[in-house]
């Protein structure tokens, strides 16, 4: 009888998703909030276990404290900034999108709020290495 | 006139490793892509490829031209080729491959019947901007009938959309642009309002519109102005509006 | 004791016809196609479900089949056609001289058809030529042939068939003057196997005469390709058709977002090596604009060209012959085991199917009746299952 051949499945690559070439914007906006989106994850977990060592009082702050300013750790600051900023106003495009507003210029809009996270970005870091 | 395309196509055997073959062929000046395909086919008839209308209505011919996703049977290889030294040929990414530029449509297809699109619907109310007097045609028994014209859907269930997607490259679980364009059609269009609370859950499901990142690629790519994108928005829209009035008890159910 | 074996070579509209009609008879079915379903000839055809109109006055066979066939598809696939009717105009006053005979034709063949004004043509089909003198409107229809042929072949796999694509007949087995089944390539492997048949059915439309040879017997089909361009709007609900005897550009068909100019017709040797002429392709939108002027500012969207299998008679043009279907027994050929559907049209590919399941039927002892009339056809989507 007849033999099937199944079809091969695609291997899937974790690249792939990252693999702008061919794309549009879109695709460029999906990429920077996945990574945004991990780095704040990331963050999070580094603010907790930052924050239960202030719970073995100023032994275990002080030295703490001492790091956080030096200027290597401030730049730290600005990617945390930034990471905030431009997952944060994308989510804006997407809730937006996702009540139906905007979706027809949604990529003015990502531009426009992109625009507005590095403006934003650039005060915020002046003010964090000046202040 | 003719011209002369370098082609560089994928070929793929059951069980073998891909690779790309170099072929070198001759079609007239105004040829699409497919017949760059069909001609590459002369040359080999092991090449599998699929095809049928070469007018955009069947969808079976869709490929990746150059990394982008495309109907051949559309593109002008003169469009394919600007810019271009040779033309790559590819299959559709995100499904399972059958061999060369075939892949395996059993899943989307799947997919598609359980959204529950029927194929036509309602001719649009004027022709390319121009009004028409209301139907009058004839019924299955010879007699005249007033209906609206109809016609089939733009979406041809080419699969482009789905190979553009950038979740579907790291899930196969999501339920896809084209089968989410599907479902609100099927939403709009349906009388039966427990038909369309099923369709409304299935959209809400796990794999549904919240699985989307808003790329938008879909509705990039799609060769039919379906705006698959701009579906799952509006049935995002939908689910949102429905939920919320759940929360304050407007919804009246 | 099992079903008797019936391979259907192709899956164009006849070989999914009757791969549909042989399994709802209960025979085994396996349906060989080299490629993609529908991927030649009915694949890049008009799309027109006729009513019979363009043969009521020249072929009143194939007239009288359309409409027949055209009535049992609306109530089998209702949901996979658009039907918005069809109207034949009249531009000039030798196609307004032509008008008696058409409606006569419709009269003979039982088309059912009402004359409309000129001025409610346009009301109607706001793009026609203004010009045109008067339309007869008959109930033609619309279908898509890809999922035409999906939703025979669904209903047939619901009903135990096995359809294989990327499958290519290579050879017919033989023992002694009978056919007794195929050697098959698996293009997706490469690899030839062997397929045994109680009889084999040769449903390969203009390759009808090369698989035949493979069998030893000759059939006279007539490989004929026809042009179809295809512009990138929509300016017709009806399909439009000049009121004429067919001949080259005389028709437009709507489909989905664009409608389609049709066709020409000239003899090929190799279905499988078609070269478009660019005069064709010209001619189309040439002619088509006759019928609807607006078509000079469209773009084209597509072409596409295939074989038509006619069936050839001698001392006849292209346009001359009939496109009404036959059906060969080869046994009148010496060889058993082994028949031929070719000929006909897609919109007669159930009637053709009925055909020639009742002949394997009676070859093979089985006397189930022909259900295909009345049983609806599962969704094309259903395919995939």
């Amino acid at each position: 009888m007849a033999t099937r051949t199944e079809p091969t499945p695609r291997p899937r690559r974790i690249w792939q998703w990252g693999d702008i070439r061919h794309r549009n914007l879109g695709m460029i906006a999906f990429i920077l909030n996945r990574l945004s989106g991990l780095g704040l994850t990331l963050y999070l977990f580094l603010h907790m276990l930052v924050l239960s060592t202030l719970a073995q009082g100023p032994a275990g702050w002080d030295p703490f404290i001492e790091i956080v300013k030096a200027p290597w750790f401030l730049l730290l600051d600005v990617v945390l900034l930034f990471g905030l900023l431009i997952h944060g106003l994308n989510g804006l495009r997407v809730t937006l999108n996702g009540f139906g507003l905007g979706v027809r210029a949604q990529k003015p809009l990502f531009v426009g709020l992109m625009v507005i996270a590095v403006v934003t970005g650039a005060i915020g870091t002046w003010l964090i290495f000046t202040k | 006139m003719a011209i002369e395309v370098p082609v560089k196509m994928f070929r793929c055997k059951a069980g073998e490793a891909p690779r790309f073959e170099a072929h070198r062929v001759s079609v007239p000046d105004d040829a699409n892509v497919i017949d760059v395909i069909d001609a590459v086919w002369r040359q080999d008839n092991t090449l599998m490829f699929r095809h049928a209308c070469h007018h955009a209505s069947c969808g079976t011919c869709a490929v990746r031209v150059n990394g982008y996703e495309k109907l051949p049977c559309i593109v002008p290889v003169r469009e394919a080729m600007a810019g271009q030294t040779e033309m790559v040929i590819e299959p559709l990414r995100n499904f399972p491959l059958v061999g060369d530029l075939v892949v395996d449509v059993t899943s989307f297809f799947q997919k598609q019947a359980a959204s529950g699109m029927v194929i036509t619907r309602a001719a649009e109310p004027s022709l390319d901007g121009r009004a028409y007097e209301r139907a009058e045609v004839f019924d299955d028994a010879g007699r005249l009938d007033t209906r609206p014209y109809n016609r089939f859907e733009n979406c041809i269930e080419c699969g482009i959309c789905l190979s553009a997607c950038p979740t579907l490259s790291a899930t196969d679980r999501f339920f896809g642009p084209a089968g989410l364009a599907a479902v609100r059609r099927a939403v709009q269009t349906t009388p039966d309002p427990r038909r369309k609370s099923l369709l409304l859950a299935l959209a809400d499901s796990d794999h549904g519109v919240w699985q989307c990142h808003s790329a938008f690629e879909c509705t990039e790519a799609c060769p039919q102005d379906v705006d698959p994108a701009g579906a799952i928005m509006a049935l995002r829209r939908e689910l949102a509006v429905r939920k919320l009035k759940a929360v304050f008890g407007l919804g009246g159910h | 004791m099992s079903a008797p074996h019936v391979i259907v070579i192709g899956a164009g509209s006849t070989g999914a016809a009757t791969a549909h009609d042989l399994a709802l008879r209960g025979f085994r079915v396996t349906v060989l196609e080299r490629g993609e379903i529908a991927n030649q000839t009915t694949g890049r055809n008009h799309c027109l479900l006729h009513s019979g109109g363009r043969y009521c006055v020249k072929d009143q066979e194939s007239a009288i089949e359309c409409i027949d066939e055209n009535l049992i598809l609306r109530r089998i696939m209702p949901e996979a056609l658009e039907l918005n009717d069809g109207l034949f105009v009249a531009i000039t006053e030798e196609d307004l001289a032509f008008k008696q005979l058409f409606v006569a034709g419709c009269v003979a063949c039982h088309i059912p058809y009402r004359e409309i004004s000129p001025q409610r043509a346009l009301a109607l089909e706001p793009f026609l030529n203004p010009k045109l003198l008067a339309a007869v409107q008959v109930p033609d229809g619309v279908f898509e042939p890809w999922r035409f042929c999906l939703a025979f072949l669904a209903t047939a796999k619901h009903n135990g068939a096995s359809v294989r694509a990327f499958a290519e007949v290579t050879d017919l087995l033989r023992s002694g003057s009978a056919v007794t089944g195929v050697k098959v390539r698996d293009l997706r492997t490469g690899q030839t196997e062997t397929l045994g048949a109680d009889l084999v059915v040769n449903a390969t439309g203009p390759w009808a005469g090369e698989i035949a040879h493979l069998g030893g017997v000759d059939v006279p089909v007539q490989p004929t390709a026809g042009v179809m361009v295809t512009v990138d709007r929509r300016l017709n609900n009806m399909v439009v058709n000049r009121l004429d005897k067919p001949s080259d550009g005389d028709i437009v068909v709507p489909q989905r977002q664009t409608s389609i100019i049709g066709t020409t017709s000239w003899t090929i040797l190799d279905p499988d090596q078609i070269d478009i002429p660019k005069d064709h392709i010209d001619k189309m939108i040439h002619k088509g604009q006759e019928l609807i002027p607006a078509i000079a500012q469209r773009v084209v969207r597509g072409v596409g060209a295939a074989a038509r299998p006619l069936i050839r008679k001698a001392n006849t043009d292209e346009r001359e012959v009939s496109r009404t279907f036959e059906c060969f027994d080869h046994k009148y050929d010496g060889v058993e085991g082994f028949v031929t559907i070719s000929g006909g049209k897609t919109t007669t590919a159930r009637g053709m199917a009925e055909k020639v399941t009742d002949l394997v039927a009676g070859k093979l002892g089985v006397s189930a009746e022909c259900r295909t009339r009345t049983t609806p056809l599962l969704s094309y989507r259903l395919f995939y299952n």
